[in-house]
C-alpha cells in the first residue's frame, strides 16, 4: 500500500514537472505549448488526487526520503493524513483551474507567451504539494520559496501594467518577510531539538515545544503567527493579498485564493499541534481573535468594494479568518485536553477550508468568466449578464450563495459547525476565554450577515437589470470548457452541502492522527427516516432532509397554486420608474448599494466624498457633476507608512557611510573582522 | 407514527393558515385605536384570494431570479414552520436542522427577496434591498446571540429541546440573561418583521419603505406568494418568542385535549404579542433611517450582555 501511495505521488510530481518542460519546448507554438503543460497538469492532479485518497483511506503515514547529490540536504517527505487532506483540496483546484486554464487562456493568444502560464502553473502546482507534504525544514523553506517565486511570476503575469508590477512587488517583499521569520522560528526550535545531526528533519521537532524555554516558546510562537500569517492574508498582515490576487490572471487567482493560501494553516496545524505542543490555552485565544478580526475586517472592506476580483480578494481574507477561528478554538480546546471539542473545532476550520477552497475557486473562475466576456472588473460597468451570460449566472449565483452560508449548499455546513463549536466554548474553565470565545461568536455572526450583503451586491449588480456599459451589452458566453470546469465546482458546493457525512469522515481520518480522537461515531447518527444527521451535543443537523423538504413543499405548493388558477400569464411590461423610460441610469449601483454601511461603519472606512460640480452658467445650469469618493485605507496610511518612513529616514541618515570608495568600503571589512575577533576571543 | 405524520401538518396549517389572521388583526386593532373602523380581520384573506386569481405583471427588465424568488422565499419560510415547536412541544420534524437552521433559511428568503428588487432595474427596488440588508445585518447577529443565550441556559440549540426543558424548569426563564435576551429578541423582531420604529408597512412613499420597497415589483401570484410569507415570517417570529419564553401550556405530546388547550393559549399569547406590537407602533414614529443602528446596536449589547452574564453568573 505504502509504495503504491508513494509511486502515485512521485509520478503526479513528475508529471507536474514535465509538464512545465514540455511548454516551454514548443517554442514556435505557444499555443500547443500551453495546452500540453495544462493537459499535463490536469493529469497530474488526477493522479495527486488518487494519491490523497488512498493515503486518507489507508490512514497511515508513509515518508519518502532522498538523498540525491549532496550529503547534507536529505530530502525528506511525509505524506500523513494531515498532508492528504491538503493534497486533496490543491489538487482538486488544480484539476479544475487547469481544465479552465485552457479555455481562459484563450485571452492571452498571440498577445503574450502563454507557454510561460502553463511553465509556471505546473511548478506552481508541483510546489504547494512539495510544501505540504516536506518533512524537513530546508527542504520545507526552499519549496516554500519555490511557491513565493512561481506564484510572483504569475501574478506579475501582466506586467505592462504598472498596477500589476506594484502589487508584485508588495507581494514578493511581504512574502520575504515572512520567510524570513519561519526560518528564525526553524533556527530558535533547532537550538532545542538537542541534535547535532544538521538534517533538519521535522522528526526532531516533533513535540520540541516540550522541552523549550517558555520564552523562546512564545518568540516562536509569535514568529510563526506572523510568518504564516502574511501568507494567509490575517489583519494587519494582509496588504499584499488585495492587491496581488487580482492582479494576477483569474485561472492564478483561482488557485492563489483557493488553496495557496491555505498552506498557511498547514504551517499553523503543523506547528501548533505537532512542534510547539503543549500550548498554553492564551494562543488559542490570540488565534481565534486574529482569526475573527481578520474575518470582520476583511468582510467590511470587501462589502465597499467595486472591483469584483479585489472584493473576492477581501472575501478570501474573510473566509480564511473563519478558518482560524475553528484553529484557534481547536487550540484552546487542546489545550484544556477537552481532545473531543478539540476535534470538532479542527473538523469545523477543515471543513470551512475545502468548502473555501471550492466557493471561492468557482467565484473566482467566474469573475474571470466575466473578464473574458466584458473586460472589465468594475461592477459599476457591468449589469444585465444573467441574460448574456446565461451559464456563468446561475454558476455565480450558486458560488454567492455558498459563501454567503445560505442552507442547504456547503458554506452553511461549515458555518454552522463553527457556530457548534464557539457554543461549546462553556466548557473551558477560565471565564475570560468562555467570553471571548462567544464574543467571537457575536463577530462570527456579524460577519456572516455582511457576507450575505457584499455577495448580494456582486451577484445582483453586475448580473442583474439592465447593462451600464457597451462593455455588458456586448457580452456574449465564454467557451463550453470553462463552463463545464466552474460546473463542477458548482456540483461540488451542493455536494459539500448536503452530503457533509462523507467530508467529515475524511477529516475524521485527520483528526485521529493529528489529535488522536474519533469523534466520527458521536456525531453522526440514523433517525427514524433513516437519513444521516449530523449530531453534537447541542443538536442535529440534516443538511439532506431540509433539501428533500423543501422540494417536496415546493411540488405541493407549486400543485395547489396550478389548481387555483391552471393558466397563470405573465405579462412582459417595462418596470415602473415614475413615468421616465427605464434606462440604467436610473439602476441602483454597487456604490449606493453599501452607502448605509459605510455611514453605519464610518470609524473604519472614514469615507471621503467630493462633488464637482461644473456650470455653464452660474449656479443655474449644471454643465457636469464629477462625484469621487473613497475609502480610506486606515492600514496603509496609519501603519504601513509609518514603518516606511521610519525605514526610509534611518537609511537616508545612514547613507553618509555609503561613499563609493573601495578603500573605506575595506576598511569597514577590517574593523568588522577586528570586531568579531574580539567577541569571539572573549 | 401517526404523530410524526399529523404533528407537522398541523404546524404548517397552523402557520400557512392563521398568519394573515395576525396581519388582519393587528390592522384592525391599530385602526380602532386610531378612532377607525377598519377593515374586517379577514381583509388578508380576500386580499391573498384575489392575487392568487389574477396574472402577473413582470418587468421586461426581470430575469428567471425575479419569478422564481416568490416560490423560494415562500418554500424557505414554509420549511421553517416545520421546525418550530408550535402547538406541541414535540417536532417530528426536529432532527433536520436547529435555531441556526432557521436564522439561515430567513436569511434564504431574503437573500433572494433582494436580488429580486434588483432585478427589475428600478432605484426603488434597490433602495429598498440596500437597506433591508443593512437592517438585517445589524438584527441576525443579535438574534443569533440572543438564541445562544438560550441554548447555553438549556444547553441546546434545538427549539424543540429548548421548549421542552424551559417548559419543565420554568424558574429558569427567571434567569437575569434570559430577561434580556428576550428584551434583544424582541427588537430584533420588530425589525425583522418590517414593523415601526425600523419599517413602516403601510407607508406608499417610496423613500421610506424598505420591505415594501422591495415587492414593489410583484404582481398576481407572485405578490401573494411574498405577502403570504411575510405575515408568515412575521407570525414565526411570534411563535419562536412566545414558545421560548413563554412555554406554559404548550402540549408535551399528541393528545386531543392537549392540543386543544395549547391552542387556546396559543391564540391568547400570540394575540397579546400581537397587541404589544400595535401599542408600540401606535406610540412610535419612524425613525429615521440612520438612527436603526442605534436601537439594533441596543438589541446587540443587550444579547452580548445576556450572554456574558449567563458565563459570569454560572
Amino acid at each position: 500500500m505504502a509504495e503504491h501511495i508513494s509511486h502515485l505521488f512521485i509520478i503526479s510530481i513528475i508529471l507536474y514537472l514535465a509538464g512545465s518542460l514540455f511548454a516551454l519546448c514548443f517554442y514556435g507554438w505557444q499555443r500547443v505549448g500551453n495546452y500540453i503543460a495544462l493537459i499535463f497538469a490536469a493529469i497530474a492532479s488526477c493522479f495527486s488526487i488518487a494519491t490523497a485518497v488512498v493515503a486518507l483511506s489507508a490512514g497511515s503515514t508513509i515518508r519518502l526520503d532522498f538523498t540525491i547529490y549532496h550529503a547534507i540536504i536529505k530530502y525528506n517527505f511525509l505524506l500523513d493524513p494531515v498532508s492528504a487532506y491538503f493534497i486533496l483540496a490543491i489538487s482538486v483546484i488544480g484539476f479544475v483551474a487547469a481544465i479552465y486554464s485552457i479555455g481562459y487562456t484563450r485571452l492571452y493568444v498571440n498577445k503574450r507567451d502563454t507557454r510561460f502560464l502553463g511553465f509556471n502553473y505546473n511548478i506552481f502546482l508541483a510546489s504547494m504539494l512539495l510544501v505540504v507534504t516536506a518533512n524537513n525544514a530546508l527542504v520545507f523553506m526552499i519549496v516554500w520559496e519555490l511557491m513565493t517565486i512561481v506564484s510572483f511570476f504569475l501574478v506579475i503575469y501582466e506586467h505592462e501594467n504598472p498596477v500589476n508590477m506594484k502589487a508584485g512587488f508588495m507581494y514578493i517583499i511581504m512574502a520575504h518577510i515572512g520567510s524570513a521569520l519561519l526560518a528564525v522560528a526553524f533556527f530558535i526550535m533547532f537550538a532545542h531539538t538537542g541534535t547535532l545531526d544538521f538534517s533538519f528533519c521535522f522528526d526532531d521537532f516533533r513535540n520540541v515545544g516540550s522541552h523549550m524555554p517558555v520564552i523562546y516558546k512564545n518568540v516562536v510562537f509569535f514568529l510563526i503567527i506572523m510568518g504564516f500569517g502574511i501568507k494567509a492574508g490575517i489583519f494587519p498582515l494582509h496588504l499584499w493579498l488585495p492587491m496581488a490576487h487580482p492582479a494576477a490572471p483569474s485561472n492564478v487567482s483561482m488557485v492563489m485564493s483557493g488553496v495557496m493560501i491555505k498552506t498557511a494553516i498547514y504551517g499553523f496545524i503543523r506547528f501548533y499541534f505537532e512542534f510547539l505542543t503543549p500550548c498554553p490555552p492564551w494562543w488559542g485565544v490570540v488565534v481565534l481573535i486574529i482569526g475573527a478580526s481578520s474575518a470582520l475586517l476583511g468582510i467590511l472592506y470587501a462589502l465597499t468594494e467595486r472591483d469584483i476580483k479585489t472584493l473576492l480578494a477581501y472575501s478570501s481574507i474573510e473566509n480564511n479568518g473563519i478558518i482560524i477561528v475553528g484553529i484557534g478554538l481547536s487550540m484552546i480546546f487542546k489545550s484544556y485536553n477537552l481532545m473531543a471539542l478539540s476535534s470538532l473545532a479542527m473538523m469545523a476550520g477543515l471543513y470551512h477550508l475545502v468548502n473555501h477552497a471550492v466557493f471561492k475557486s468557482l467565484l473566482f473562475g467566474c469573475a474571470g468568466n466575466i473578464y473574458y466576456a466584458t473586460h472589465t472588473k468594475n461592477i459599476e460597468e457591468l449589469g444585465g449578464l444573467i441574460k448574456r451570460l446565461q451559464v456563468t449566472a446561475p454558476l455565480f449565483l450558486v458560488g454567492a450563495l455558498a459563501i454567503s452560508a445560505i442552507p442547504p449548499l456547503n458554506g452553511f455546513f461549515s458555518e454552522w459547525l463553527i457556530f457548534q463549536s464557539i457554543l461549546n466554548g462553556f466548557h473551558i474553565p477560565s471565564v475570560i476565554i468562555k467570553i471571548i470565545t462567544i464574543i467571537c461568536g457575536a463577530v462570527v455572526a456579524l460577519t456572516g450577515a455582511l457576507v450575505a450583503t457584499c455577495f448580494v451586491k456582486a451577484f445582483g449588480i453586475s448580473f442583474l437589470a439592465m447593462p451600464r456599459s457597451e462593455h455588458a451589452k456586448k457580452a456574449k458566453e465564454v467557451p463550453v470548457i470553462m463552463l463545464v470546469s466552474m460546473g463542477l465546482l458548482a456540483s461540488l458546493c451542493v455536494f459539500l452541502g448536503i452530503f457533509p457525512v462523507k467530508v467529515m469522515m475524511v477529516i475524521n481520518s485527520v483528526n485521529t492522527h493529528l489529535l488522536n480522537t474519533n469523534i466520527l461515531p458521536a456525531i453522526t447518527s440514523y433517525d427514524w427516516l433513516h437519513t444521516k444527521s449530523v449530531q453534537t451535543n447541542f443538536t442535529e443537523l440534516s443538511p439532506k432532509s431540509a433539501t428533500v423538504l423543501g422540494l417536496m413543499l415546493f411540488a405541493v405548493t407549486f400543485g395547489v397554486l396550478t389548481l387555483i388558477k391552471p393558466r397563470f400569464i405573465k405579462k412582459i411590461y417595462e418596470t415602473w420608474t415614475c413615468g421616465r423610460s427605464p434606462e440604467p441610469r436610473l439602476e441602483y449601483t454597487a456604490t449606493a448599494f453599501t452607502r448605509p454601511f459605510k455611514t453605519i461603519f464610518s470609524n473604519l472606512y472614514r469615507p471621503q466624498r467630493e462633488v464637482r460640480t461644473e456650470y455653464s452658467v452660474p449656479n443655474f445650469f449644471v454643465k457636469s457633476i464629477a462625484y469621487v469618493s473613497e475609502v480610506t485605507p486606515i492600514f496603509e496610511k496609519y501603519l504601513y507608512s509609518p514603518v516606511s518612513r521610519f525605514v526610509l529616514s534611518m537609511s537616508t541618515k545612514v547613507r553618509w557611510v555609503h561613499t563609493g570608495s573601495i578603500h573605506i568600503y575595506l576598511t569597514y571589512i577590517f574593523i568588522t573582522l577586528i570586531i568579531l575577533i574580539l567577541f569571539v576571543g572573549k | 407514527m401517526t404523530a410524526e405524520i399529523i404533528l407537522p401538518i398541523l404546524q404548517i396549517l397552523v402557520i400557512v393558515g392563521f398568519s394573515p389572521l395576525v396581519k388582519g388583526f393587528i390592522n384592525k386593532i391599530e385602526a380602532r385605536l386610531q378612532c377607525r373602523r377598519g377593515a374586517s380581520i379577514f381583509q388578508p384573506y380576500y386580499n391573498l384570494i384575489k392575487l392568487l386569481r389574477k396574472d402577473a405583471v413582470v418587468s421586461e427588465t426581470s430575469s428567471w431570479i425575479f419569478r422564481a424568488t416568490p416560490y423560494v422565499t415562500f418554500i424557505s419560510i414554509l420549511i421553517i414552520s416545520l421546525l418550530v415547536p408550535v402547538l406541541s412541544e414535540q417536532v417530528p420534524l426536529n432532527f433536520t436542522g436547529d435555531i441556526i437552521l432557521i436564522i439561515y433559511l430567513f436569511a434564504l428568503a431574503r437573500f433572494f427577496l433582494v436580488l429580486a428588487s434588483l432585478d427589475t432595474g428600478s432605484a426603488f427596488g434597490g433602495m429598498g434591498g440596500s437597506r433591508e440588508m443593512m437592517v438585517s445585518s445589524m438584527a441576525e447577529p443579535a438574534m443569533i446571540l440572543s438564541f445562544f443565550t438560550v441554548a447555553l441556559t438549556v444547553n441546546s440549540t434545538n427549539l424543540c429541546n429548548i421548549t421542552n426543558l424551559l417548559h419543565n424548569n420554568s424558574v429558569l426563564l427567571l434567569n437575569p440573561s434570559l430577561i434580556l435576551a428576550f428584551a434583544a429578541m424582541t427588537i430584533v423582531l420588530i425589525a425583522e418583521a418590517g414593523r415601526i420604529p425600523v419599517d413602516n408597512p403601510f407607508t406608499h412613499l417610496e423613500l421610506t419603505m424598505i420591505h415594501e420597497g422591495m415587492m414593489l415589483e410583484f404582481s398576481g401570484r407572485y405578490l401573494a406568494l411574498v405577502e403570504w410569507a411575510s405575515s408568515m415570517k412575521l407570525l414565526l417570529l411570534l411563535t419562536i418568542l412566545v414558545n421560548i419564553f413563554f412555554p406554559w401550556g404548550i402540549a408535551d405530546g399528541l393528545t386531543f385535549s392537549g392540543l386543544i388547550i395549547a391552542f387556546a393559549l396559543y391564540v391568547v399569547k400570540i394575540g397579546f404579542f400581537a397587541f404589544l406590537i400595535v401599542i408600540v407602533e401606535m406610540s412610535f414614529a419612524k425613525l429615521r433611517i440612520f438612527r436603526i443602528p442605534n436601537l439594533l446596536g441596543t438589541a446587540f449589547i443587550l444579547s452580548i450582555l445576556a450572554v456574558i452574564s449567563l458565563y459570569v453568573v454560572r
